[in-house]
């Protein structure tokens, strides 16, 4: 295991601690399809009244994960093409789950455990899950090895534990509870930033007691908060069907909410951060929430790209695409480069940071820059300057990767390990010669995948 | 530069697809992205980008290699800037044709080709042989491999070591005494009365040893820009800071080179010289710093670095001692490059290895 990276990222635009209560929305706009998941099968018809917490639309390749209606609203499927609309909103108190329907689903031996986890899962607190080295969904009945929770979000603008945890710090423990006892034996790693820092010791402190909670300490700089990094750091290797499950801060707060008042958690704390966002902010909101209302008034004026997620992995939000996703836990808002700057690569460069040492800001201290969507250079061959390897997370050798991929079999990309890529992005960051090397690699673990071990998912 | 940004636009449709220039649209293009930063936005994440680009990168190799081109401006004169000047008109001229009939766009490792080449050349050079040498040198050394970042040789030793192989007394026969006192030869344009026979190295075949002081300021004879062993020696050391040439390279070669330098020294104290006179005499710290650390040429691996550099400290030293070669540093380099793919292979296979095992 290589060791994690020394490039330094600071952005402007990072959103604040305070969170924001965004007024009840009239319509909701809710995607069918969101990172990990399309939800093909719609189970709600045209005109029907649904009430909150409703089963409106079921991904069936992801264990039928439910996307719920976080109110009370007369559903539209045709107004928007891929959305479900909901309008007429009103608030109401949601009903208490009731599992009796759902029990010819649970394995019979997991008795009471099988209950809880298959309550995850119908009340959306599973989604929050990850399978921490392939980032897809776990099966909610499988066996993990460990559980990481990360409180921790070092992509710059991405949401902060330490926002979303305001005030509810006891129901962040109860949720431990509650994840420790689907659990059998298995630890349960809670990842802090700074350990002198106040939140973690509120955090320390509140679990004082709680033995099967280890603590875990990570350094603050990305991608050190990486699922799949975290647990190599911890000694987990990738095994088939020995998932080590990872969840951030709202996945324990959905746990708690689904397991003590067997409610469904739809409203969530999410960032909303990056240069062109007057006050960057964390804001509190519901999936498919208009995406017009939290931009109106919000943003600089100029053209803008807005990305769900963070700048470095996050997935630029298209033009179709009306509300939040069921999985969005922050907005980004960048500028679209247009300015041409005269003579630019030989500028001094006291305001610009790089991974290499080329330019004057190498003689200041750290400092915040605002950045946009320039690529700031032309696509260029490789030249080999080794930069993509130095920052990489994984330990593999991106340059090899691309140039394989340009010239060789699947096969040999395969052999060079791009399926242990995070996808963190830092070498598409360094590249001098500005070549995507994460969306060829992503590409490229798509592809093995497909053609390589079909069969094997087959049988 | 308004008056600049309007030539551009106005112009712009003539190199279109159609325009009456199309075939010259790469030409243009590299015009426009020299002076004005492309307009050009990530498509996918990452979203935002690091400020360098492969301009700046080779940007830095040339003002790394600054005090060295001045240093042999000032020592030979002013036709050394025409020198550099034919390099850079040939070559380049290759580059745009190449780039054209690709269809690809002009790449920046011509730059610094382009200015290392006039370095390791005789100041006393016939300017057409700087013609013909950097024309062989990127079309062989580059262009026929596919062009920036496929070629297997250093392009600039290429050229060099066609034209010391076709025109050897052109080569290394005539030298010129460095100019002296504050101007030195920069009021000249070429001092025909201060040639002379021999280089540091080839007096030391003889067994007359220069002065180390003078090897140190350049105020010796050999190429343009190997003299002035300060002045290379600042701008390695600038180009290792910024993350341009790798230290393992420069490290591995010169402590070779060091090592068995000083075991030869050893064995026959007379006859081959002492290690610090060897270092900063003839063309090993150029050739260590600028050559050497090409990123391209070299090995890709960190591993196969460190060989590649005892291959290249050794050859040199083997060379300089034991043939009728006076300096070694060019062939070896050549040879060094010859192997990397080889030693990368085998970095790779065994990291591979390695990889296997992890999940």
């Amino acid at each position: 295991m290589s060791q994690i990276t020394k490039c330094e990222i600071q952005l402007e635009g990072k959103p604040a601690d305070s969170v924001l209560e965004m007024p009840e929305p009239r319509k909701l706009f809710i995607p069918l399809e969101s990172v990990r998941f399309s939800f093909d099968s719609v189970e709600v018809e045209e005109n029907r009244s649904v009430q909150p917490g409703q089963v409106l639309a079921r991904d069936l390749n992801n264990f039928s994960v439910p996307l719920l209606a976080p109110r009370a609203g007369k559903v539209k499927l045709g107004e928007i093409k891929n959305h479900i609309v909901l309008d007429e909103i009103t608030q109401q108190e949601e009903e208490p789950y009731d599992h009796r329907e759902d029990e010819a689903h649970i394995p019979q031996e997991m008795g009471s455990v099988g209950l809880k986890r298959y309550k995850l899962l119908a009340l959306g607190a599973w989604q929050f899950v990850y399978d921490a080295h392939s980032s897809k969904l776990p099966d909610p009945f499988g066996t993990p090895r460990a559980v990481i929770v990360s409180t921790v979000n070092l992509e710059p603008y991405t949401a902060q534990g330490e926002a979303q945890l305001q005030k509810r710090l006891a129901d962040f423990t109860r949720g431990l509870e509650h994840l420790q006892s689907l659990l059998e034996y298995q630890p349960i790693y809670l990842v802090m930033p700074d350990i002198n820092s106040e939140f973690s010791r509120q955090l320390r402190e509140s679990i004082r007691g709680y033995a099967w909670v280890k603590p875990v300490q990570i350094a603050p700089k990305y991608p050190g908060d990486n699922f799949a990094v975290i647990a190599r750091k911890l000694g987990f290797n990738k095994e088939k069907d020995s998932p080590v499950w990872a969840m951030r801060t709202e996945a324990i707060l959905a746990i708690d909410r689904a397991l003590t008042l067997s409610k469904p958690s739809t409203v969530r704390i999410i960032s909303f951060g990056g240069p062109m966002v007057k006050e960057p902010i964390h804001l509190k909101v519901m999936p498919g929430y208009p995406l017009k209302d939290i931009l109106a008034e919000r943003l600089e004026s100029g053209p803008v790209r807005i990305i769900d997620g963070g700048v470095l992995t996050g997935a630029m939000v298209s033009e179709q695409q009306k509300g939040l996703t069921a999985e969005c836990n922050g907005l980004t808002v960048l500028q679209e480069h247009s300015e041409r700057e005269f003579l630019s690569f030989i500028r001094p460069g006291s305001d610009r940071q790089s991974y290499g040492k080329c330019f004057l800001s190498s003689f200041r201290g750290a400092f915040k820059e605002r950045l946009n969507t320039a690529l700031r250079g032309e696509l260029r061959p490789c030249v080999a300057c080794g930069f993509c390897e130095e920052v990489c997370p994984a330990g593999i050798m991106p340059y090899l990767i691309h140039k394989t991929l340009y010239s060789g079999e699947l096969e040999d990309v395969e052999q060079m390990r791009v399926d242990l890529c995070v996808g963190c992005g830092m070498c598409s960051f360094v590249c001098p010669s500005k070549i995507d090397l994460r969306g060829e690699f992503v590409k490229a673990q798509e592809d093995i995948e497909r053609e390589l071990h079909a069969e094997e998912v087959q049988s | 530069m308004k008056i600049l940004r309007k030539l551009f636009d106005s112009t712009r449709r003539h190199f279109d697809e159609g325009g009456t220039f199309g075939a010259f649209k790469p030409l243009y293009e590299a015009m426009e992205n020299f002076f004005y930063g492309p307009a050009t936005r990530t498509g996918t994440a990452p979203h935002v980008r690091d400020p360098l680009d492969l301009k700046r990168y080779m940007t830095m190799v040339i003002i790394a290699l600054l005090p060295a081109t001045l240093a042999g401006i000032y020592f030979y004169g002013l036709r050394t800037l025409a020198i550099i000047v034919v390099s850079y008109a040939v070559g380049g001229t290759i580059e745009v044709i190449f780039a054209v009939i690709r269809k690809e766009e002009i790449n920046e490792g011509f730059l610094v080709t382009g200015l290392l080449f006039p370095l390791v050349l005789p100041p006393t050079i016939p300017l057409w042989m700087v013609g013909v040498g950097v024309a062989f040198g990127v079309l062989v050394g580059k262009e026929i491999f596919g062009g920036t970042g496929r070629n297997l040789f250093n392009p600039a030793l290429v050229g060099r070591c066609f034209l010391a192989l076709g025109y050897p007394s052109e080569m290394s026969a005539v030298w010129l005494k460095p100019g002296e006192g504050l101007t030195g030869s920069l009021l000249q344009w070429y001092d025909t009365a201060a040639v002379t026979g021999a280089t540091p190295l080839g007096q030391a075949k003889l067994g007359e040893w220069a002065n180390i002081g003078s090897l140190l300021w350049g105020t010796t004879t050999g190429c343009i820009g190997e003299t002035c062993a300060i002045g290379i020696i600042l701008g390695g050391i600038f180009l290792i800071l910024t993350k341009v040439a790798n230290w393992r390279t420069v490290v591995s070669s010169l402590g070779s080179f060091v090592i068995l330098a000083a075991a030869f020294n050893i064995a026959d104290p007379d006859r081959f010289g002492p290690v610090y006179w060897h270092v900063f005499a003839g063309g090993l710290l150029l050739g260590v710093f600028f050559m050497a650390t090409d990123p391209v040429s070299s090995p890709n691996t960190n591993g196969g670095k460190w060989f590649y550099g005892i291959i290249i400290g050794t050859v040199t030293v083997l060379i300089r001692n034991l043939t009728g070669y006076v300096e070694g540093m060019m062939f070896a380099i050549l040879l060094g490059n010859i192997v990397a793919p080889m030693l990368d292979e085998a970095v790779v296979y065994v990291r591979l290895r390695r990889l296997q095992n992890e999940r």
